[in-house]
């Protein structure tokens, strides 16, 4: 194999979003270094490219909900980034005191120094707080982690959260170094919304999601990690 | 195909001086294969929604992320939500265990081609000639194929599922893609 066979071989891996690992930091050096200056590489690149989106041309179309678009209308509008993921018919039902999200057995634990505490999120100054200047979203998949500069800890926000097998609940825990602190479980309600405000007072490095069966003690992280936030909203010192 | 680009082109254009018309018809094109890539790959409606969401919302509030000078508009687009869709699911590996099978999971190359054929915009001709394509491929690369793309495997994971040598995975990824970029190339 020539040099410029192996060069292709993590293109096409590249193209299909497939390295990781070392081969992922080889094509990245590659494409600010080899690529752009040789144009059997570019051609590569570039035809692999193209072969990928015909790959998607080979699924079989669906159709979106209606909604969908609606909903990327609400949010082409020049002030709806700091809310993409409240709708007005939910901001409205929030209002009025509608939504009602279940929150199972809210606990406050302590650990290294650092406790949390997690509640249903007072939804209309929640709504707010997350348009306010200086507010840090972090996005978990999902929900939304928002942060405020003037306050410790943070909300969950979340619409079309999907609802986990009948049985368990999701588990919100905190990573204190290498240890795992649980803080509360908490389903969606049923229209797939989550708000939740988590007080913390203390560091912590990482917010962890799982998914778990209900009936099971919260001693550590034992089920599927759901979300785990790479930017913490309040980085250990 | 050179009328569709050219058009996809002038939307993008004024797409980018703020025209949502332009936005819709863009949408209207490209929506349901976004949605089905998006779908097939995270198999969870609320997730392949907020990918194709994100993309296309992307694509209104930085349109020039896309340089014509650089390709179709439509390899940037289902790129777009194609990296939106893997990044989901590698993020959150508990939606393979859910069970919510997507309707769109056969093989590719095993789904039947006759209602492909009989549509007859130019991405359903392409969608018939990338299926027959695949045909072409021995079953051992379109595997790797399918994980790498559809089900958004990195190749190390291939590798360890399958129980072949990580080479193994890179020769034949390469190999199924050269194999079908000879076969488009006689469709076009």
């Amino acid at each position: 194999m020539t040099d410029h066979e192996a060069i292709w071989e993590l293109l096409a891996g590249y193209a299909l979003r497939s390295l990781s690992g070392p081969d992922g930091a080889e094509a990245d050096r590659l494409l600010a270094g080899h690529v752009p200056g040789c144009p059997e590489c570019r051609d590569h690149l570039e035809s692999f490219g193209l072969l990928a989106s015909d790959l998607a041309l080979a699924i079989q179309p669906l159709d979106p909900p209606d909604l969908l678009l609606a909903r990327l209308h609400r949010d082409m509008e020049p002030d709806a980034g700091a809310l993409r993921r409240f709708g007005a018919g939910w901001i409205a039902a929030a209002a009025a005191g509608l939504v009602a999200l279940v929150v199972l057995g809210s606990l406050a634990l302590s650990g290294g120094g650092t406790s949390a505490t997690l509640a249903v999120a007072d939804l209309q100054q929640a709504v707010a707080a997350a348009a306010r200047p200086g507010a840090r979203t972090n996005d978990l998949g999902a929900v939304d982690e928002v942060a405020l500069p003037d306050r410790s800890g943070f909300y969950l926000w979340g619409e079309d959260v999907p609802q986990p097998s009948p049985g368990q609940v999701y588990r919100l825990w905190l990573l204190v170094g290498q240890d795992a602190y649980y803080v509360g479980q908490f389903v969606p309600d049923p229209s797939g919304v989550v708000a939740i405000q988590v007080e913390v007072r203390g560091a912590y490095d990482e917010v962890i999601i799982t998914t778990e069966d209900a009936t099971s003690a919260p001693e550590e992280p034992s089920g599927t990690a759901w979300s785990v936030s790479s930017t913490p909203a309040t980085p250990a010192p | 195909m050179q009328d569709l680009a050219a058009e996809d082109v002038e939307l993008h254009r004024r797409l980018s001086a703020g025209d949502r018309d332009a936005f819709d018809e863009l949408y209207t094109r490209y929506a349901r294969f976004a949605y089905g890539l998006a779908y097939r790959l995270t198999t969870n409606t609320a997730l392949a929604q907020d990918a194709v969401h994100d993309a296309f919302l992307a694509l209104w509030r930085a349109p020039e992320a896309y340089d014509p000078s650089r390709g179709a508009f439509r390899t940037f687009l289902l790129a777009l939500v194609h990296h939106r869709a893997v990044d989901t699911i590698r993020r959150e590996e508990r939606l393979r265990a859910r069970g919510e099978r997507a309707a769109n999971l056969e093989p590719v190359a095993s789904e039947d081609i006759a209602d492909a054929v009989t549509e007859r915009s130019y991405l359903g001709i392409r969608r018939g000639q990338v299926r027959e394509a695949l045909r072409i491929l021995s079953p051992e690369q379109r595997q790797v194929l399918e994980m790498a793309y559809y089900e958004g495997r990195t190749q190390v994971q291939i590798a360890q599922e399958l129980g072949i040598p990580l080479g193994t995975v890179k020769t034949r990824t390469f190999a199924a893609l050269r194999k079908l970029r000879g076969a488009l190339k006689e469709t076009e």
